[in-house]
């Protein structure tokens, strides 16, 4: 067998997968994002290019974008602060590192539910214990905060994603390096910028264009969030307004088009980010 | 790094990762009036173990947890077997299309999973697989299978080429340089994936709310929501639905310290 | 690796087969508490020892999730036999056609025997296309012992209950506390408006959101909320309870019988009782004439794709049988009000030790559905269930929602707010085709 056939066969397993389960239902996708069509009911009637058009044309849309935009940037900025310092702390040798590990990553192993339960008790204006700390009545599911609330779930939930890719590529960086740098004079900071930060690159590279895929698209937290009470409106982010175009206002057409119109956005950063980032990486 | 500051910053990183659950634990163990009383006590007044008691015999939780662990178990088995093979093809092989391959993985990740749902609703139900516990690992493979792919690149990426053309060129065949040489390198890599893959399909809502219709074959972020929307919301209850959530997870993060852990990258790679 | 497609197939195999053994029932339902589960799931389990050969799925689901499940079952072709869903949903359901009568059931528990005001959900051309599984109104609930102390009288106009908010609102005690989220804004709005005498939308379903009482409404619901927690917007409705019994609020304007179970489970135990929590009949605002309330009724739709509706029907009839029905209604005495006269006046059912504590409570409700005064959401006349099918898409919306927050959050003037929204429902309706 040459050594592309078995490449091939290799890959063949996940390419059926994918193809089944992933590239048809997002082709249907497409396909009915130029259609009008009642989520409930099977008729449709083709409209063309009519769905992108209300969409761009709807308040709504650009707020959700809006709303989307600040909820993904700052929590992939805390994410990526928070989830890199944890790893350079946790790498370090310390009585006891084995444990902390473990625990540094829980956040992230509890299904989002469970995160959003607790938070949003521990964050409950009347009975909560934040406010208690505080000492102010804050309303943290009320306008002025929710989206704050939401950023700081997201963030507890998800830096550990962040700390566990790092922390295991930090775990192949071979020590000579560092000796060979501080045998040149570099001081801690030196170190970092000119020895880990290099070798950090590549998942450096993965984590943040996934970190960003799946913050943008991110519908379980905020929707969670919603439920049993939360001001809606304020934290309404984009797939949560697609979410409501599908499933609320029975639009499966418009809600397709919305979700075409969040992937074209996504694809073009994206080309941005391989474009200014790319060095070594084939895409 | 100065002891002062890894202590504090270790310190502070323990106590926003941890306090929130000890909170939880707090909770669990509370009598449901303490729980709403002002100002709230750090902790219980009186132990009870009556909302862990009441979580067992008033719903399902046992059945759910068990469902959970089976679904995202299969899930990580079925991922890995699929996706290490393929990402080491896709680093070690020349054939048409491979970059072509590694596009499509990215571009499926950008389409919102939620507007996937109803395709892959009918999708499933075509196959016979809405609710089964199979059709849940077959959403789940095939969602975790991208990012599975594109990390194990990277991992097998940073392993050089010399190594197994090292032990081909000793005389070793293709498969025993692989087991013997490269997975062993990648190892802390495939541990990671696997780790996210099985946190993936733990986590997940909304495949399992759409695909799944028996109370009995719910996992646990159903099983916990509906307890949440519940029209009695017993906070006792859910928070100790959330304390034992995180049982599997302890056993499993004591299984896998071990292959985390410094050393593995250093070995063999002198040029 | 080769073990993998064989066990898949095993798998595939094994998921086909099992599905074709028996006749299999599917219910889905919206009482997520767990003794109601158990209730309907011994319900099942009873009508499958007496029907061999037929199996009953029951799942219980939350709000949010059943109408997603609901479209996606449809849309793959595959409804279930049996589903709870809002009266607005089951009339837009049996406008498309999707649904099949249920007056085998109606006959079977006698036509004079369930209560008026329950055949009227989902009624049309004389034929029942949905039947409520229990009725429940909406409640005024408030703080007996404050009240008393206050020397406070029952609220008739809107000015009243204002001000008695106001005077609760003393001391970390606020005067009332409401839900913020949309399908209770959307229940609060419906019921203002017709107590206020208005109208959502008029015969050509042109919205009516200028109109003097919708104005008169928004105005409302700005005074009042000026005496609710903040962060009121937040704040959903099973926190509106623990806010009541934990002593935060003195009133809620939109509480239900359910809230007597959570009163005596969360309430310190010297005050979980009727003497400190009670109610009051809603009061008239300017424009109206009679209080309303909402009925929360879902009505058991079934569905005319589905594999078993004749074996669905059967399973309705033995699940109002009395000795069913009545383990189903106690799990929430208080709330789940039996639909047929002879459960209600039945002495096992009186004897309910709850129902005994709360009389009180459930004469309000009685007195709401006997004078007519109680209403599923969004709807003012039981007309509009068949002539206004849309009401589901507005609900969804969040359009009224959003209206309600500009005023009340916002502190837009209510005319701007109304005049955006009348925009926004306009061009929804039109994009429908049921506007011109």
């Amino acid at each position: 067998m040459t050594a592309a056939r078995t490449g091939w066969l290799l890959v063949l397993p996940a390419l059926l997968l994918l193809a089944a389960l992933t590239v048809y239902p997002v082709a249907y996708g497409i396909w009915i994002s130029f259609f009008s069509k009642h989520s409930f009911f099977p008729e449709q009637q083709f409209v063309g290019f009519g769905n992108y058009a209300a969409v761009l044309a709807d308040e709504e849309f650009w707020r959700s974008l809006e709303l989307g935009l600040i909820y993904s940037l700052t929590t992939i900025a805390l994410q990526l602060a928070i989830g890199m310092g944890a790893a350079l702390l946790l790498n370090e040798a310390f009585p006891g590192r084995g444990l902390a590990r473990a625990i540094s990553i829980f956040p992230y192993v509890v299904p989002t539910v469970v995160a959003v339960i607790i938070w949003k008790w521990l964050l409950n204006s009347q009975f909560g214990l934040v406010n208690y700390l505080l000492g102010i009545p804050i309303s943290w599911m009320g306008r002025d905060w929710i989206m704050v609330s939401l950023i700081i779930v997201s963030v507890w939930q998800f830096f550990p994603f962040v700390l566990l890719a790092v922390l295991a590529r930090l775990q192949t960086i071979p020590p000579e390096l560092y000796e060979a740098a501080t045998v040149d004079g570099a001081g801690a900071w030196r170190r970092f910028v000119h020895v880990t930060l290099p070798q950090l690159q590549s998942v450096l590279f993965v984590v943040v264009l996934l970190r960003s895929i799946w913050m943008f698209t991110k519908f379980d937290t905020p929707w969670l969030m919603i439920q049993g009470g939360g001001a809606e409106t304020y934290i309404r982010t984009l797939p949560i307004y697609t979410y409501q175009r599908t499933f609320a206002y029975y639009e499966a057409g418009r809600g397709s088009a919305m979700a075409v119109i969040m992937f074209l956005m996504l694809v073009a950063a994206a080309a941005l980010y391989f474009h200014f980032w790319r060095r070594e990486e084939q895409l | 790094m100065k002891r002062g500051i890894l202590f504090s910053g270790v310190s502070v990183l323990l106590f926003f990762t941890a306090f929130p659950f000890a909170w939880m634990i707090a909770t669990a163990f509370k009598r449901s009036h303490e729980i709403f009383t002002t100002p709230p006590t750090l902790l219980p007044e009186s132990l009870t173990l009556e909302n862990v008691a009441r979580l067992f015999e008033q719903t399902r939780f046992a059945v759910y947890l068990g469902n959970s662990v089976l679904v995202a178990t299969c899930t990580v088995l079925l991922t890995l077997a699929i996706a290490t093979p393929a990402a080491y093809a896709l680093t070690r092989f020349r054939f048409r299309g491979r970059e072509a391959i590694s596009a499509t993985v990215l571009f499926t990740y950008m389409f919102a999973p939620i507007m996937v749902i109803i395709p892959f609703y009918v999708l499933m139900r075509t196959l016979e697989l809405t609710n089964t516990r199979a059709g849940l690992v077959l959403a789940y493979t095939a969602f975790c299978l991208p990012f599975a792919l594109w990390l194990l690149r990277t991992f097998f990426q940073s392993i050089p080429l010399d190594l197994e053309e090292a032990a081909l060129v000793d005389g070793a065949s293709r498969p025993r340089a692989v087991l013997y040489v490269v997975l062993p390198l990648a190892l802390p890599g495939v541990v990671a994936t696997g780790t996210f893959t099985f946190i993936l399909a733990w986590n997940d809502y909304i495949f399992a709310r759409v695909l799944l219709a028996a109370d009995e074959l719910k996992t646990l972020p159903v099983g916990i929501a509906d307890l949440y929307n519940a029209s009695v919301v017993d906070w006792g209850m859910i928070m100790s639905a959330g304390m034992l959530v995180l049982l599997p997870v302890l056993a499993v993060f004591a299984f896998i310290q071990k292959y985390l852990v410094a050393g593995w990258g250093s070995g063999g790679i002198k040029g | 690796m080769k073990t993998i497609p064989s066990v898949a197939a095993l798998l595939l195999a094994a998921a086909v087969s099992s599905a074709h053994a028996q006749k299999v029932i599917r219910v889905w339902h919206t009482e997520t508490q767990p003794n109601s589960q158990e209730a309907v799931r011994n319900i099942a389990k009873r009508f499958e020892a007496k029907h061999p050969g037929v199996k009953v799925e029951v799942e219980a689901l939350a709000w949010g999730d059943l109408e997603g499940k609901i479209m996606a079952s449809l849309a793959a072709g595959t409804p279930p036999e049996l589903s709870h869903g809002q009266p607005i949903t089951c009339a837009a359901l049996q406008s498309k056609g999707l649904l099949l009568p249920l007056d085998e059931v109606v006959q079977a528990l006698g036509e004079a025997n369930i209560w008026d005001q329950v055949k009227r959900v989902c009624r049309v051309d004389g034929r029942q296309y949905g039947l409520v599984h229990a009725a429940g109104t909406s409640l005024l609930i408030y703080r007996k012992d404050l009240a008393q102390k206050l020397g406070l009288k029952p609220p008739r106009t809107w000015a009243d209950l204002v001000a008695n908010a106001k005077a609760f609102t003393t001391g970390g005690m606020y005067g009332i506390t409401i839900p913020g989220d949309n399908l209770f804004i959307n229940i609060l709005l419906g019921e203002l408006l017709k107590a206020n005498g208005g109208i959502f939308f008029d015969q050509q379903n042109r919205p009516q959101l200028g109109s003097k009482p919708m104005l008169e409404t928004l105005e409302f619901i700005r005074d009042l909320t000026r005496y609710a927690p903040p962060g009121w917007e937040g704040h959903g409705y099973l926190e509106t309870f623990t806010n009541l019994y934990g002593q935060k609020a003195a009133m809620m304007y939109q509480g239900y019988g359910r809230g007597a179970g959570l009163i005596e489970k969360g309430a310190p135990p010297a005050m979980a009782n009727a003497e400190h929590f009670d109610v009051w009949v809603k009061p008239v605002g300017p424009s109206g004439r009679e209080p309303a309330a909402q009925v929360d009724e879902e009505p058991w739709m079934l569905f005319k794709g589905s594999k078993n509706p004749k074996e669905a029907v059967e399973f309705l009839k033995f699940f109002y049988q009395k000795d069913n029905y009545l383990e189903y209604v106690q799990t929430v005495p208080i709330h789940l009000f039996p639909i047929t006269k002879s459960l209600r006046a039945d002495r096992d059912y009186q004897a309910t030790p709850m129902i005994q504590r709360w009389k009180s409570w459930i004469e309000v409700q009685e007195g709401y559905l006997n004078n007519d005064q109680g209403k599923p959401t969004l709807v003012i006349d039981w007309d509009d269930m068949n002539s206004k099918p849309y009401l589901m898409e507005v609900l969804g919306s969040g359009i009224l929602r959003d209206m309600v927050m500009d005023v009340a959050l916002e502190n837009k003037a209510p005319r701007e707010a109304a005049s955006r929204a009348q925009k926004r429902l306009e061009d929804l309706l039109k994009s429908k085709g049921y506007l011109k």
